[in-house]
């Protein structure tokens, strides 16, 4: 599929959907239409359940046990990691989606001409640092004894209070922690929870494999022009950084290739075919 | 126990779990408090999927336990509709319970110097009757499980028994303020597991024989102060109203 590729459209068309999916699901429960129900902690489709893998690891972790409807629920959520890559994040999540807005936001104030492009140590460093954090956030919870890291799962938080908005006309204290990441995102460096911090987004990211989709430089006629480098939202270079955690597969690198116009030079792959040298 | 001991008992205890208050349940078919905050990953389906909005999500007075289920019985009871505990991914709400008469969220427990009924019954006993003559009985009235889970002694004295699943539908409808009838959440009455908050639920739990000996002077001089002579009160209607009905006079 050589072209302009329209990947953006179609990830600002899943991301609205899935935050106007937030506002349905409780309105149609309150209809009693119980087919879909449930928020980003914990979803339920006809007879498929869904759960965050953070969530329920923490609850297992804490409760030391694990039951059926625990093992049974993370296993859609870690087959499409394993499959799609991180496209949670980036097609999928909320937050990111506000966090988007607000860049553009900045773009549109000039506060930040573009994201910046990291260096590869810098890029290691993010790498170590953010499952770091990780673990430090479960030893925390563990310390704790509950699901801790709950309380700062950004999806989870926007989605809950998005159900109690829409079935008791209040929101509780939890979405003063989202607004507080918002203000930040404006005074950090884009993305900076998402990068780092996120709890979901990073365990989601241990679960990505080398064989799902990721993203490849697949031919010889890269210009390496770097205008992908700039339009990389998690400040990545494509061409090298395909399969590294960090990725979450928006394809905002697909759609910005000059190249991609003559001869399909950047795309998302799965498997380990196309072992172009560099 | 000793003051000592007791402190020492508290400190041991995790202090992110086990936080109890008279009224404020969990919903049916949870686990024990101290695992209830292991396994509850804060999803809010039982808040969504729960049509009498009794389960509601705890804000930030609740401390850690802020984002959790609660049904705040004297807002809104527990109707016993058991589709929360089907909805739970974690198992903190026991999947497995579909019997609504299984359910134990707590036990009610009845303050006799402010229910209206025992004072009445004290009233009578002490010979007086004057501005006493009120009898309520609506938490009889109103439990789903009449006469299994609340009984009538001397056909007056609601009596509390151990069928009580601790619904708390009697504390949303009881009419005295403050209310007479509270509900001791299910782990409350449980001293290792309460630690500060332990609160002996079986106060008067099925002892209401003596009559004698009830206090509430405040609640006495309330109903004191209802007089049938005074002015007419006043109601307040959302559409007009007549004074008079043609053919008929006062």
């Amino acid at each position: 599929m050589a072209g302009q590729s329209k990947i953006k459209r179609y990830r600002r068309l899943v991301q609205a959907a899935v935050f106007m999916m937030m506002f349905i699901i409780p309105a149609l429960n309150i209809l009693e239409i119980y087919f879909i129900k449930g928020t980003f902690y914990s979803i339920d489709v006809g007879n498929a359940v869904a759960a965050d893998p953070i969530a329920v690891f923490q609850a297992a972790m804490s409760s030391k046990s694990v039951n059926i409807y625990m093992a049974l629920s993370v296993v859609i959520p870690i087959l499409l990691m394993l499959f799609a890559g991180r496209v949670w994040c980036s097609w999928m999540c909320p937050y990111h989606f506000i966090v988007e807005g607000v860049s553009f936001v900045k773009r549109k104030l000039g506060m930040k001409k573009s994201f910046p492009v990291h260096t590869p140590e810098k890029k290691r460093r993010t790498e170590t640092a953010r499952l770091i954090i990780l673990v430090c956030f479960i030893a925390l919870a563990g310390v704790a004894g509950i699901p801790l890291l709950n309380l700062i799962s950004a999806p989870g938080i926007i989605s809950s209070q998005a159900l109690v908005l829409v079935k008791f006309h209040y929101v509780t204290f939890e979405l003063v922690f989202i607004i507080a990441l918002i203000i930040a995102e404006f005074v950090f460096f884009p993305f900076f929870w998402c990068r780092l911090f996120c709890p979901t987004g990073t365990f989601l990211s241990l679960f990505k494999s080398e064989r799902g989709m990721h993203l490849k430089r697949v031919s010889s006629s890269c210009s390496m022009c770097g205008s992908c480098k700039r339009a990389c939202p998690m400040g990545l270079d494509p061409v090298t950084d395909g399969s590294s955690l960090l990725c979450h597969n928006c394809g905002d690198c697909i759609d910005v290739c000059p190249d991609n116009k003559k001869q399909e030079t950047l795309r998302f792959i799965s498997g380990r075919q196309h072992n172009f040298p560099s | 126990m000793s003051l000592r001991e007791k402190v020492k008992n508290h400190l041991n205890k995790n202090p992110f779990k086990g936080y109890f208050r008279r009224n404020r349940l969990r919903p049916p078919g949870a686990v024990m408090e101290e695992k209830f905050m292991e396994l509850c990953i804060r999803c809010a389906r039982c808040i969504e999927v729960c049509p009498y909005e009794s389960v509601k999500r705890a804000d930030l007075f609740d401390r850690l336990q802020i984002g959790t289920p609660y049904v705040y019985a004297d807002e809104r009871a527990c109707y016993l509709c058991m589709l929360c505990p089907s909805v739970c991914p974690t198992g903190a709400l026991d999947p497995n319970l579909k019997e609504p008469e299984k359910v134990r969220m707590g036990i009610a427990y009845i303050e006799q110097d402010k229910c209206l009924n025992y004072l009445y019954v004290k009233d009578e006993n002490a010979g007086g009757t004057q501005g006493f003559a009120m009898i309520c009985s609506t938490c009889y009235n109103t439990c789903p499980y009449t006469d299994e889970a609340i009984k009538m002694e001397q056909f007056l004295l609601p009596v509390i028994t151990d069928k009580c699943t601790g619904c708390g539908i009697c504390v949303e409808k009881c009419p005295t303020d403050p209310k007479s009838i509270s509900i001791i959440p299910a782990g409350m009455g449980n001293e290792d597991l309460a630690g500060l908050y332990y609160q002996r639920s079986r106060k008067n739990f099925k002892k209401a024989g003596d009559a004698e000996g009830y206090s509430g002077d405040d609640a006495i001089k309330k109903k004191m102060s209802i007089d049938a002579s005074g002015s007419k009160p006043e109601f307040k209607f959302d559409y007009e109203t007549t004074d008079k009905i043609d053919g008929w006079t006062e």
